[in-house]
């Protein structure tokens, strides 16, 4: 089950309690009347006449001068039943007046504060007692048990109902037990409160009873969880190797709840036993010391600064002792350290410088020499020696080249004519004049 | 004793070969206070109580053993580093005494919370003073960083008074309270009259009265150079007592930055129980 989910759910919902003190006393006197009585349910004039009743016991009960308040039943009961602590069980309708009964909801609420559902020698003893005896008979029926039936009927009903009813009647004890030491702790501190060195006494014979309580109480949780874990883990053991995993889940989850009974007994025993050693010491350090109050009033004032001069205790403070650091030993075969014979870096070395414009240029003189007199020739032969991507750039550099050591006819119209790569130029033709450094010269 | 009445230790040198002594000999050597509640501890200094006094007053210390159920060491020359108090932990000391001697504090098996120790001081000493004990170099204040000042102040004293083995703290916002504390209310103590207890718990070397000092300011301001965590004056007899080390003058941010870094109980003065 997603917790998250549940919480959406239950946030979805909105549900909330509005229980007043007359609501209360109602839902209890109808619960005890049901319980006197044998009723199951109640008629609306039933209800009526009860809450009448509540009403006057509570007005008997005010304190003189307080304003007694009258209250409609029907009142009431409509908020009662809005809040699902009654509801109306017989389906009628309108045909006729209703028969109304009190809802699990509120006969828990009512429980909780009528029933002394408190952890007790007798109670704890009476049901260890009757898991012990309803275990060993489950046991006996998962060990004669042989059809699907009979596992249901002997083992796994039983197991989730009688079993899981009797642990979480231990479990809801236990919470009372708990609400009842905190009780015990408070009796305590308002015993001293109101007489201080007067309750030595009575704070003893209180603390002596409760741990007599709590002992006897954590030996009976020790000897009879130690047993019926024993029963439970034989039945689990008998499901699993029938093959009945209903049976085994339905052991382990009352294994759990065991272990939880168990684990509250020790940490009840571990926590009483610290309380009650607080208790006895300041019982005899505090109180039997300071019969008078005398040092909590003269601490007090001098805590004001109304008394006394203020003052610090002295300490011993030793540095820590300085511990050195430890050091690892390097290993035996260490590198020798030598200077290296050769420069690490190598030294420049001359070479000559190419001029790219200048190669192109030979080519191009070499293109025109062997009788090349058309640009397209000319370029090529000359692209024809380069990387490809550069032939686009080439070919430009070659007809700059060209007009500079040729000497272009001009022409109005010149052709385009395919190069490699999808390249087209302009033809020109050339005539070679004179070598144009001689001309130059 | 031993489980047949024998002495545990008959030489010192049993004590000091036995398995607790070096810890407990460091923890009463940083001014750690050792109780009933440290159970293993606190039966070893009983059974070597006998042989540990001498050899502790030859270090120029006394190992004090009280009534109320605990031992410390008491420095008493200069061979052994010693400390006082500052006026914050002391405040803060004193009203966890309060505390413990508080019937309403057995309810809650000897524990107290934080909130309850800054409410119980604000009640006793009053918020006003508090604040102004707590900033005492500030003319003026904003109330807001004031207060922020003085819960920081208190939880770095708790803190201090933890590893001091005066408290424990059990949870995150739980302190419980230990015997050690009753060493607070000495001077108070007894039929005397409380200026007679004090001069002579002086004359012991128990504490050290604290006198109002103009040059107070100057020296804590030399103080906000030394680390925070380091405790305060390792100083010769009869030394100023109240020695924080914390910047009183610290402005709002820096206080603020105190309360982010709250400190984790020291681990030094690990509990052996």
């Amino acid at each position: 089950m997603n917790p998250n989910r549940v919480l959406a759910s239950l946030a979805q919902r909105g549900p909330s309690l509005d229980l007043s003190t007359l609501d209360l006393c109602f839902l209890a006197a109808l619960h005890l009347q049901a319980e006197n009585a044998a009723l199951t349910s109640f008629s609306e004039e039933q209800l009526a006449d009860v809450f009448e009743q509540v009403e006057a016991v509570m007005a008997a009960a005010a304190e003189p001068g307080q304003p007694a308040k009258q209250r409609r039943s029907t009142h009431a009961i409509r908020r009662l039943r809005e809040q699902r602590m009654i509801a109306r069980v017989d389906g009628a309708g309108i045909v006729r007046a209703g028969e109304y009964a009190l809802t699990r909801l509120a006969n828990g609420i009512i429980e909780f504060f009528l029933e002394d559902d408190t952890l007790t020698r007798d109670s704890l003893t009476v049901l260890t007692r009757s898991l012990l005896v309803g275990l060993g008979e489950i046991l006996t029926a998962a060990k004669s048990a042989r059809t699907e039936e009979e596992w249901r009927m002997g083992v796994i009903s039983p197991l989730r109902v009688t079993m899981g009813d009797l642990a979480n009647g231990i479990e809801r004890r236990q919470c009372g037990f708990d609400l009842q030491q905190e009780d015990f702790q408070r009796e305590i501190a308002g015993l001293l409160h109101a007489d201080w060195f007067g309750a030595v006494a009575r704070c003893q014979e209180l603390l002596e009873s409760s741990s007599g309580t709590l002992s006897e109480l954590n030996q009976i949780l020790l000897r009879d969880t130690h047993q019926l874990q024993s029963l439970l883990q034989d039945v689990q053991e008998v499901a699993a190797e029938a093959g009945v995993a209903d049976a085994e889940g339905a052991a382990r989850t009352v294994v759990d709840q065991v272990d939880r009974i168990a684990a509250w007994g020790s940490a009840r025993q571990r926590a009483w036993s610290e309380y009650y050693q607080y208790v006895h010491r300041y019982l005899r350090d505090v109180v039997r010391l300071d019969p008078a109050r005398t040092l909590t009033h003269r601490l007090r004032e001098h805590l004001a600064g109304t008394a006394g001069k203020q003052f610090a205790l002295t300490l011993a403070s030793a540095p820590p002792i300085r511990l050195l650091r430890e050091v690892e030993i390097p290993p035996e075969e260490k590198p020798t350290v030598r200077r290296p014979r050769k420069e690490r870096e190598q030294g420049l070395a001359d070479a000559p410088a190419e001029n790219p414009q200048a190669i192109l240029e030979e080519r191009v003189r070499g293109a025109i020499a062997d009788g090349a007199r058309a640009l397209g020739t000319v370029t090529e032969r000359v692209i024809a020696e380069v990387a490809e991507e550069e032939r686009f750039v080439t070919t430009g550099r070659v007809a700059q080249a060209v007009a500079r050591l040729g000497d272009p006819e001009g022409m109005a119209e010149r052709a385009w004519v395919p190069m490699q790569d999808g390249l087209m130029i302009e033809e020109w033709t050339v005539r070679v004049a004179a070598e144009p450094e001689k001309e130059a010269s | 004793m031993s489980s047949d009445g024998s002495p545990r230790f008959v030489r010192l040198e049993d004590v000091i070969l036995d398995e607790a002594y070096p810890d407990v000999d460091l923890a009463l050597r940083r001014g750690r206070h050792i109780d009933r509640d440290d159970v293993a501890w606190y039966t070893f200094l009983v059974d070597a109580e006998d042989h540990l006094e001498p050899l502790y007053r030859r270090f120029g210390c006394e190992l004090i053993h009280r009534s109320d159920g605990y031992f410390y060491l008491l420095p008493t020359g200069d061979a052994l580093g010693k400390r006082h108090l500052s006026s914050g932990e002391m405040l803060v000391g004193q009203a966890l005494t309060l505390l413990y001697l508080e019937p309403a504090t057995l309810e809650q098996g000897g524990t107290v919370t934080r909130e309850q120790v800054l409410g119980h001081l604000a009640g006793v000493v009053g918020a006003d003073a508090l604040v102004r004990v707590m900033n005492p170099k500030r003319k003026k204040y904003d109330e807001r960083v004031a207060q922020e000042t003085v819960r920081n102040k208190v939880a770095e004293a708790l803190r201090r008074l933890a590893t001091l083995g005066f408290v424990e703290v059990v949870e995150e916002d739980r302190i419980r309270l230990r015997s050690a504390l009753m060493r607070f209310a000495e001077p108070v103590r007894g039929t005397k009259a409380p200026e007679a207890a004090l001069a002579r718990l002086v004359a012991e070397g128990e504490l050290v009265l604290a006198e109002e000092d103009p040059s107070e300011e100057e020296s804590e301001s030399d103080s906000e150079s030394e680390p925070k965590s380091e405790p305060t004056s390792e100083s010769a007899p009869e030394s100023k007592p109240d020695s924080e080390s914390e910047s009183e003058s610290a402005s709002e941010s820096e206080s603020e930055s105190e309360s982010e870094s709250e400190p984790a109980p020291d681990d030094e003065s690990g509990d052996p129980s």
